[in-house]
């Protein structure tokens, strides 16, 4: 026990230190290691979130290019398509009208030769028919009546003319 | 000469020269001589007639649990997710400290959670005591006993340690010559302190080591002779080594941080200036390498007494 004494040992001071140890450790094991251990894990989760959150949105940021991209070579499709149709039609179109153009004109000029050929056929008819009466009437006057001279002849020409006249038409 | 040339347009060279020259003259002029080293192994009571138990080292031990405790409550009191400056620097040595315990006693286990307390206490108090210790005013600010001396007389004995620098072989302690009790010891040279965290070491080392395996534990320690003489035989050293252990803990730290402290008085008294300041870095690694030391053994032992022995037989 001298020895110890020597050395300064004592075993109220040796207590009192252990007791000093063991106090620190507890207070600063509410005070410092739980807290900032928490504080060190809390903030590695906000990272770890943080992280995903930015891979999600980067994710979501390609997606949505992605998406866009699908759109717009959808609508430009589209738009090739009617326009395409577009022509399609109007080709349709134009060539329906110019069939029907044709079909009209081809009518129209079928009618007409029907109808000039209608005509000379009357014409020539009529042209025929007082022909003969002409000739009959020319026959018969011949006939009828004696030329005796030349004024008399060309006036029975002017009535026959004028008669004709008269009664053509 | 051209050397000599050089040297001397180099203005900070020639300063750094000229100041350690000039330091080094100081340091003979008696006025700034140190006196000799007052050595004492036990920490002292601070009060003649006060209680015994009342040492420099417990007062200093205090003033570590305050210190410790303020930078604590610094760091945590406005504790922010983005931390500060000193937030920062007790997050790197809590996690580092976490990181180290786990490294040993296994990652995410719960004898890493069992563990870390005691370590990074053992590692905050050894190391922040042995540095406390290296402050200015340690060892030289103090009260003098002075037994039934009168005031005059410790008054005549300040200036006789004064004078004691010119003698340099001083007498030890002359019967009557008042003695200058510093107010302040580093806990760590302080054996109670020392002995005490030696003493918690290998007491939480058997109570981990019984929690773990049970009575199974002591079979480490205390095997039949006659169904195992050899084993028996280890058995037993392994005992004298556990025990052993106390003073090696105890007497490891102590030696180191009051061998450091007498060198640093010894070499004050030998150069005043620019000697000591070396052997200032020189404790400042040594101090926190102990601390490491203490708290690193302490882990290991934890562990090794949380495995079984019995498995490879």
């Amino acid at each position: 026990m001298d020895a110890l004494d020597k050395l300064g040992i004592s075993w109220q001071l040796l207590l009192s230190q252990i007791i000093n140890f063991g106090l620190l450790m507890v207070i600063l094991q509410q005070l410092l290691y739980k807290p900032v251990l928490n504080m060190i894990e809390q903030r590695k989760q906000r990272i770890a979130e943080g992280l995903e959150q930015a891979d999600k949105a980067s994710n979501a940021a390609a997606e949505a290019e992605a998406e866009k991209q699908a759109i717009l070579e959808e609508a430009r499709r589209e738009a090739q398509e009617v326009r395409a149709q577009a022509t399609r039609d109007a080709e349709r179109i134009a060539q329906d009208v110019r069939g029907r153009a044709d079909q009209e004109a081809q009518e129209i000029r079928m009618k007409a030769q029907a109808d000039a050929e209608a005509q000379t056929a009357a014409v020539m008819a009529d042209a025929r028919k007082q022909i003969a009466d002409l000739a009959i009437a020319a026959t018969e006057q011949i006939l009828g009546r004696e030329l005796a001279n030349r004024d008399e002849q060309e006036r029975f020409v002017a009535d026959y003319l004028a008669q004709q006249n008269g009664s053509g038409s | 000469m051209n050397l000599l040339r050089a040297f001397l347009s180099n203005s900070r060279l020639r300063n750094a020269t000229i100041g350690i020259i000039v330091l080094l003259v100081l340091s003979v002029v008696p006025f700034f001589k140190a006196p000799p080293p007052h050595v004492e192994l036990a920490a002292e009571a601070l009060l003649e007639h006060g209680p015994k138990w009342f040492t420099n080292g417990l007062l200093t031990t205090l003033l570590v649990d305050l210190i410790i405790i303020l930078m604590a409550v610094f760091a945590v009191s406005r504790m922010k997710e983005v931390p500060g400056a000193w937030q920062n620097i007790v997050e790197m040595l809590v996690e580092g400290m976490w990181n180290l315990t786990q490294s040993i006693a296994g990652h995410g286990s719960a004898n890493s959670r069992k563990f870390f307390p005691w370590v990074i206490t053992i590692f905050i108090f050894v190391l922040v005591s042995n540095y406390i210790g290296l402050l200015p005013g340690f060892g030289s600010i103090g009260i003098y006993h002075s037994g039934a001396e009168s005031h005059a007389q410790a008054e005549l004995g300040n200036r006789l340690a004064m004078a004691g620098a010119e003698s340099v072989a001083a007498a030890p302690a002359e019967e009557g010559k008042p003695v200058l009790v510093p107010l302040f010891r580093s806990p760590s040279a302080d054996l109670n302190m020392t002995l005490a965290l030696a003493l918690i070491s290998v007491f939480m080392t058997q109570f981990f080591g019984v929690q773990a395996l049970g009575l199974r534990y002591f079979t480490k320690f205390f095997k039949n002779p006659f169904k195992d003489g050899m084993g028996a035989v280890v058995a037993f050293f392994e005992l004298i080594a556990e025990i052993s252990k106390i003073i090696s803990f105890s007497f490891r730290l102590f030696g180191n941080i009051f061998a450091g402290e007498v060198v640093l008085l010894v070499m004050a008294f030998l150069v005043t200036f620019l000697l000591p300041s070396i052997f200032y870095g020189l404790e400042l690694f040594i101090g926190f390498i102990q601390a490491l030391v203490f708290m690193l053994l302490t882990l290991a032992f934890f562990t090794m007494a949380t495995v079984s022995h019995d498995d490879h037989h």
